[in-house]
């Protein structure tokens, strides 16, 4: 391996390259030559980029390679049964009771046994599981594989490709309509500490419509790092609602990437909810390729304790007349440390672009810090580009109007974090799932709502 | 019975209440008024707790119950409301999901039954439409976008609902016409019961005309200056506040 570029390796660098010498030939699709060379090349750009740092821009405030100190073996796959109450526990009432097509990924695993596969193919949807797809990988995976992008100089992608073990491939033809969202259910296992490297591909067809919501949740394992990429491509005049729910056990460290691409006509709604994990890094790609189109990327994070948790957008309007909106709540409390970084690129072609970006942070203690850093690279002229972000305490003249009809202290002030991070959540069309997601934050607060 | 003694308060480390007597028996409305800043919101917020009113001299109790040992939700409890000059704008939260949880918070307290969601929604509509109130309003999220009409009547809506003993209105006629303050005054006066006490603040005479006051006390420099009958609500209509150190002109 060429080590000319970086000199100086820390040991959870040197980890991850022989976690890649020691699994190299029993990954699913080792015997693919396709699959054996991208992950070749995978491991080379991570060994000549290292694990990103501070001196980084973009990891500026998300230090990884001071982060990790050790790797932990790839996670050996858990047999053990999954039922409600385990499900329950991993990820809460609301979002288990929610009725959708389950698939449920254990370990990096696709557990056929526990999920909905049948039901789904009959309903139209191409399903298969990456391992088993990786085996003899069909063209268009091959070509949504191949795409370059941020695979180029994103270290985490890179290690994401080059040890990927489970997750799907999802196939929506044309003109499909799904008539219940998709639930990917993303669980680690119970044992000894193990990372987990998942990487779901989706394709969704030209009119295409659908909801695919992931969910990450811990069965107990001792300490868990996830790698979890999605890749999706949404075809001209498909409507795709892509939301995540992340609440892993407070040791793990959660490096999500979302990469989307759009085409003419299209709308791309993506939504991200995180109470989990000691560090997060939720990384969302958003590329306009077709003309007409609009994405609305939103969510929230409620953290506590010593958490970390960083939401890195970058959407490129490639193409004119499209349109972005971005709408983060960000609650923290003890001293919780949010990050949220909104990058939008306006290409010169890409005239007519309309893009917005806020945040909102809501510090719950004097020792919580928020840090935003927007970016706008506009190479157009006519275009609506702007952003905003704001951070304070909870206000107290409300507290006090609450407190005075009655309302516990508690409650008042649960009432309002609930009403600050609310209005991102109204961006989920889905109203059971809406409401599911209320729930959620009401879990995070510890009150129980009617 | 309300016995407020020789009550002092800060706001901002300055004393705005300085000594401030009053005694308001149960069943007996009584108007508070004064020139602007004469301290009768002070006197509002620090009866229904807020933080940043300190009180470092006197007592105020309810009933025999030591009103300043109580933080907010506890004097709610106890029965106190205030009708806040400015309500505030809550987005996010439905009006109708606040009465509720409030109206439930309050009766749990009290060791009454919660109302389920029917029958609060049955006695809701039945107030709101004595208050001149559409429901629809309620759907939407607490006070944001109402008139200041409308906040004064959802105001009193709460006070309906919540059922105090001791209602305190702060300048609940500020912001209103003449019909809208008809139907505020009806609110009001339908709450008056031997059981219950009201203490109106207002600038104006004119709300004094359609909720008749048992006595009329007047604010100045943190204190009651001069108590007296209705009465006294008229001749301050026609003299104004200048011998109470607010402006000359008619009240
Ligand atoms: N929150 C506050 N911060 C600073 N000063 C205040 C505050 N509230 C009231 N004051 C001051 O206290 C005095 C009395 O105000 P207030 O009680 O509102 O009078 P009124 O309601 O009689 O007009 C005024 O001088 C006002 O400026
Ligand atoms: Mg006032």
């Amino acid at each position: 391996m060429d080590l000319s570029v970086q000199q100086f390796r820390t040991k959870a660098e040197q980890e991850f390259l022989d976690l890649y010498t020691k699994a190299e030939k029993t990954l699913p699709g080792s015997k693919n030559p396709f699959v054996a060379d991208l992950r070749k090349n995978a491991i080379a750009t991570y060994a000549r980029l290292g694990l990103p740092h501070r001196r980084i821009e973009a990891w500026k405030y998300t230090d990884l390679r001071a982060h990790l100190e050790d790797v932990y073996p790839l996670a050996t796959p858990h047999r053990g049964t999954i039922g409600t109450n385990e499900l329950e526990a991993a990820l809460g009432k609301a979002i288990v009771a929610f009725s959708a097509y389950r698939l449920v990924i254990v370990e990096g695993e696709l557990r056929e046994d526990l999920s909905d596969m049948s039901a789904l193919k009959d309903a139209g949807a191409e399903i298969t599981s990456l391992a088993q797809a990786l085996e003899t990988p069909p063209a268009w995976l091959k070509e949504t594989l191949s795409k370059a992008g941020p695979r180029e100089d994103d270290a985490v992608f890179a290690l994401n490709t080059a040890l990927m073990t489970g997750g799907v491939t999802l196939r929506l033809p044309k003109g499909l309509t799904l008539d219940k969202p998709i639930h990917l259910i993303h669980l680690d296992g119970t044992g000894d500490p193990a990372s987990m490297v998942t990487r779901n591909v989706i394709v969704a067809e030209e009119g295409t419509s659908a909801t695919i919501l992931e969910s990450y949740g811990s069965l107990g394992m001792k300490e868990l790092q996830r790698n979890a990429v999605t890749e999706i491509e949404i075809g001209d005049k498909a409507a795709i609602h892509h939301i995540k729910f992340q609440r892993e056990a407070v040791e793990t460290t959660h490096l999500g990437i979302w990469l989307a691409t759009i085409g003419a006509d299209a709308r791309y709604d993506a939504f991200q909810v995180s109470t989990g994990a000691l560090l997060s890094r939720n990384q969302i790609y958003v590329g306009f390729d077709g003309e007409g189109s609009s994405t609305e990327i939103s969510g929230a994070c409620l953290m506590r304790g010593r958490q970390h948790c960083d939401t890195t957008l970058i959407v490129e309007h490639r193409v004119p007349a499209c349109v972005s909106r971005e709408l983060f709540k960000v609650v923290l409390d003890d001293h919780a440390r949010g990050i949220f970084q909104g990058k939008v690129i306006v290409a010169p072609d890409a005239q007519k672009t309309d893009g917005k970006q806020m945040v909102n942070a809501l510090l719950l203690s004097e020792t919580a810090e928020f840090d935003s850093k927007p970016e706008l690279e506009i190479f157009a002229d006519d275009v609506v580009c702007g952003h905003g972000a704001t951070s304070g305490q909870m206000n107290e003249d409300l507290l006090f109007y609450l407190e005075s009809r009655g309302l516990p202290e508690a409650e008042a002030r649960a009432m309002l974090i609930q009403a600050f991070v609310g209005e991102a959540f109204e961006c989920i069309d889905n109203e059971t799932l809406r409401e599911a997601f209320s729930g959620v934050s009401a879990d995070w607060l510890g009150v129980s709502l009617e | 019975m309300l016995e407020i003694r020789n009550l002092h308060a800060n706001v901002d480390g300055r004393e705005i209440l300085k000594g401030l007597d009053l005694t308001l028996p149960t069943g007996e409305v009584h108007a508070i008024m004064g020139p602007n800043g004469s301290g009768k919101s002070t006197l509002a917020y620090v009866l229904a707790g807020k933080d940043d009113y300190e009180v470092t001299e006197g007592s105020v109790t309810w009933n025999g119950v030591d009103l300043l040992a109580l933080d907010p939700t506890g004097r709610a409890v106890a029965g106190v409301f205030l009708a806040f000059q400015y309500p505030m704008e809550i987005p996010g939260v439905a009006t109708m999901t606040f009465l509720r949880s409030s109206v439930n918070a309050v009766r749990k307290a009290r060791g009454q039954e919660e109302l389920s969601t029917p029958d609060f929604l049955r006695v809701l509509k039945e107030k709101a439409k004595d208050l001149n109130i559409d429901v629809e309003m309620l759907r939407r999220p607490l006070n944001v976008g109402f008139s200041g009409g409308e906040k004064k009547r959802n105001e009193i809506l709460q006070m309906t609902l919540l059922e105090p003993s001791l209602c305190v209105l702060d300048e609940t006629d500020s912001g209103l016409d003449i019909d809208a303050l008809r139907v505020v005054a009806d609110g009001v006066n339908a709450l008056r019961s031997p059981e219950r006490s009201m203490l109106v603040i207002t600038h104006y005479q004119r709300l004094l005309d359609y909720i008749v006051p048992d006595r009329v006390h007047v604010l100045s420099d943190g204190r009651v200056a001069r108590s007296g009958g209705p009465e006294l609500a008229m001749e301050l209509e026609k003299s104004g506040y200048a011998e109470f150190g607010g402006e000359a002109t008619a009240a």
